[in-house]
C-alpha cells in the first residue's frame, strides 16, 4: 500500500492540477466570506442559504467560529470541488488507458484503489488548510469593514480553528468517496461530476421538499451538518455516524466493482 | 518451461467470442511475434495474459504461475499494452518515477530505461509534447522497468521513424537472446520476419500456427511473373504455358505461373516454341504477409465472409 501511496503522490503532484485545485478552494473562501460579511455590511438579513451554502446566523458570525464561519458555510461548494478532483483523479486513469499499466504492475486491486484514496485524503487535507487559511485571512477584514465585533473571535482560536478544519476535512473526503465512488463505476470524470453536482442542485432540493425529514439523512444536508459540527436538522454525532455510513458505502460500492470488473479501456 | 502456457483459453464478451479455446505454448526465451487481423484476439490475450480481464474458460499460466494469480509474476513481467498511456502533463521522469515508486524499485532505474530507449535528454519535458514515437519509446522504457523475465508488447514500433524501428528492433533482439522472453504483437509482418524466431497466428481468436518463424517461411512458394513483349501475344503466351501443363493467371497483360524459381527456363524456351518474346520474366518469391493473408484472408470483407461462415451464419 505504501508503493502505491508514494506512486500515486507523484501523479497527483501536477503543478497545473493542484493549482487548480487549491484555487477553487481558495477562491470559494473568498467569495463565501466577501457575501456573507458584504450582506450583514448591507443592513441585510443573512438568507437561509442557496444550493451548496448554508449560511451561518449573525450570532455564530459574532461568536468564536466567526472567523471559520465561511467554510463551514461553503462546505458543500468545497465538497463538490473535491468530489470533482476525486473523480478525475481516478476517472483520468481510465481515460488515459494509465489504468491497463498500474493494474498490470499491481496487481492486488484493493490496494491500487486503498493507496488512491490516502493519497487524495492528503491532498483533501491540504485543500481543506487552504480553504481554512483562506477564508480566515478574507474573514478578518470583511468583518471589520461590516462593522462586526471580532471581540470574541481570538476565544480558544486553536480549538475552534482545529474543529472547524477536521470536520470539513472529515465532511471533504466523505464528498471525495462519491466522487471516486461515481468515477469507478462510470469511468468517465464527466459523467461522475455531472451526477454529484446534479444529485447536490436538483435531486436533493427536490428530495428535501417531497420528503419531510428526509434531511436527517441526505447526503449533502448531513455533511453540511457534519462540517459544522451538528446544527438544527442533524446532531454532530449522528452527522459523524451517517457519514461514516456513507464513506463505507461508497468504498465497498468502489472496490467491488474496481476489484472485478475486467480492465477493458 | 514455457514462458507462456494456455488450455483451451477462451474469452467471450457477449455474443463475440474473443479468443477461442486457445491452446498454445511458447518457448521461454527468444522473440516471439504473435500475429493476427484486427479483432483477431491479440489484444484480448494479452490482457488475459496480463490478469486484466478473465477467462470465460480454459487456463493459462505465465511464467509457470497460473494466470488467476497475476500478482504472482507482475514483477518479473513488462508490458506495453495497447498504446503507451502516461499522464499527460508530468515529464517523462515522473511519469516512470510513479511506475518505480508503484513496483518498488530503485531510482535510479529510471535513468537506466530512459538511456535504453534513448530519451535520456528529453526526460524533463511534460508527455504531452511528445510525439507518438517518443510515446512509443517511453511505453517501451515503461515496459522494462522491472527488467522483465517476460516482456509483452503490443505494436512496439508504432509511430516510430524507419531508424527507431531498426534500433528497437535490435533491442528486442538483445533482449531476445538475453535469455529474456519477448512477445511482440504486430501488424508489422516485415518486422516480425525481420525480429522473430517464432510466430503465432491468430485469427477469430483462433490459433491458426504456432511454431519458429523457419517453419512457417518454408511454406513459401515462387511463382514467375511473364510479359510478352507486344500485348497482342499475351493469349497466344497464355495458351502456350498453359498448354504446357502450367497453372497461370492473368492480370492485364502479366501472367502469374505457378512454378519455383528453376522453371524460368522452360518458361522461355515454351515461350519461344509459341513464336513469343519476353519482356520481362521475373521470380516473386512469398513473403510472411502473403502466408499470413492466405491463412487470415486478405480483406476486410473476406475476413467478414469467413466469420459469418465460421458462425454459420450469412455473408455480407
Amino acid at each position: 500500500m505504501t508503493a502505491v501511496l508514494r506512486s500515486e503522490l507523484v501523479r497527483l503532484g501536477r503543478p497545473r492540477m493542484l493549482a487548480g485545485w487549491f484555487g477553487l478552494m481558495g477562491l470559494f473562501a473568498v467569495m463565501i466570506n466577501t457575501v456573507m460579511f458584504g450582506t450583514v455590511s448591507a443592513g441585510s438579513e443573512l438568507p437561509p442559504g442557496a444550493p451548496g451554502v448554508a449560511l451561518p446566523d449573525l450570532a455564530t458570525l459574532t461568536g468564536p467560529d466567526g472567523p471559520v464561519a465561511g467554510v463551514a458555510a461553503a462546505s458543500s461548494i468545497f465538497g463538490v470541488v473535491t468530489l470533482s478532483f476525486w473523480a478525475v483523479a481516478v476517472a483520468g486513469d481510465y481515460s488515459s488507458g494509465l489504468i491497463r499499466l498500474l493494474v498490470s504492475a499491481q496487481p492486488h486491486r484493493w490496494r491500487l484503489l486503498g493507496g488512491k484514496v490516502i493519497a487524495l485524503m492528503m491532498m483533501t487535507a491540504i485543500a481543506t488548510t487552504v480553504a481554512a487559511v483562506v477564508s480566515m485571512a478574507v474573514a478578518v477584514p470583511s468583518a471589520q469593514a461590516a462593522g462586526i465585533s471580532t471581540s470574541a473571535w481570538g476565544t480558544d482560536l486553536p480549538p475552534t480553528v482545529a474543529a472547524a478544519w477536521l470536520n470539513t476535512f472529515a465532511a471533504l473526503c466523505v464528498w471525495g468517496v462519491l466522487g471516486l465512488a461515481l468515477a469507478v463505476i462510470t469511468r468517465s470524470s464527466a459523467i461522475a461530476i455531472s451526477a454529484g453536482v446534479g444529485y447536490l442542485l436538483v435531486v436533493e432540493s427536490l428530495v428535501a421538499r417531497m420528503l419531510d425529514g428526509s434531511s436527517h439523512w441526505l447526503l449533502g444536508s448531513t455533511l453540511t451538518a457534519l462540517a459544522r459540527g451538528g446544527d438544527a436538522s442533524l446532531s454532530y454525532p449522528a452527522a459523524v455516524g451517517l457519514g461514516l455510513l456513507y464513506v463505507v458505502v461508497g468504498l465497498t460500492l468502489a472496490t467491488a466493482i474496481f476489484t472485478r470488473r475486467d480492465i477493458t479501456d | 518451461m514455457s514462458a507462456i502456457s494456455t488450455a483451451g483459453l477462451t474469452r467471450t464478451f457477449g455474443p463475440v467470442t474473443a479468443v477461442d479455446h486457445l491452446t498454445l505454448d511458447l518457448p521461454a526465451s527468444g522473440v516471439i511475434g504473435l500475429v493476427g487481423p484486427n479483432g483477431s484476439g491479440k489484444s484480448t490475450l494479452i490482457r488475459l495474459l496480463l490478469g486484466l480481464v478473465r477467462p470465460t474458460h480454459g487456463t493459462a499460466s505465465v511464467l509457470g504461475w497460473s494466470i488467476s494469480s497475476p500478482a504472482a509474476y507482475a514483477h518479473r513481467v513488462g508490458a506495453l499494452i495497447e498504446s503507451p498511456a502516461f499522464v499527460p502533463g508530468l515529464s517523462a521522469r515522473k511519469n516512470l518515477l510513479s511506475l518505480v515508486r508503484l513496483r518498488g524499485l530503485r531510482p535510479d532505474r529510471v535513468d537506466e530505461v530512459l538511456a535504453i530507449v534513448g530519451l535520456a535528454g528529453r526526460d524533463a519535458e511534460p508527455v504531452k509534447n511528445f510525439s507518438l514515437g517518443m510515446k512509443q519509446r517511453l511505453g517501451i522504457a515503461a515496459a522494462l522497468l522491472p527488467d522483465p523475465e517476460l516482456l509483452i508488447l503490443d505494436e512496439p514500433t508504432n509511430g516510430l521513424d524507419p531508424a527507431g524501428i531498426v534500433e528497437i528492433r535490435g533491442l528486442l533482439r538483445g533482449l531476445g537472446e538475453s535469455g529474456r522472453t519477448v512477445v511482440v504483437s504486430s501488424h508489422l509482418l516485415a518486422e516480425i520476419e525481420a525480429a522473430c524466431d517464432y510466430v503465432v497466428v491468430v485469427r477469430f481468436g483462433e490459433l491458426i500456427f504456432a511454431g519458429p518463424i523457419a517453419e512457417l517461411m518454408a511454406r513459401t512458394r515462387s511463382h514467375i511473373d511473364v510479359r510478352a513483349e507486344r500485348e497482342t501475344d499475351t493469349d497466344r503466351l497464355h495458351g502456350a504455358l498453359t498448354a504446357a501443363g502450367w497453372a497461370v493467371t492473368r492480370s492485364g497483360t502479366e501472367l502469374r505461373v505457378a512454378t519455383e524459381a528453376g522453371g524460368s527456363a522452360d518458361i522461355n524456351r515454351a515461350a519461344a516454341a509459341a513464336g513469343v518474346t519476353l519482356s520481362s520474366i521475373v521470380i516473386v518469391q512469398d513473403t510472411l504477409e502473403d502466408i499470413f493473408l492466405e491463412m487470415t484472408g486478405t480483406t476486410d470483407g473476406e475476413l467478414a465472409d469467413r466469420r459469418a461462415a465460421a458462425n454459420g451464419g450469412t455473408a455480407r
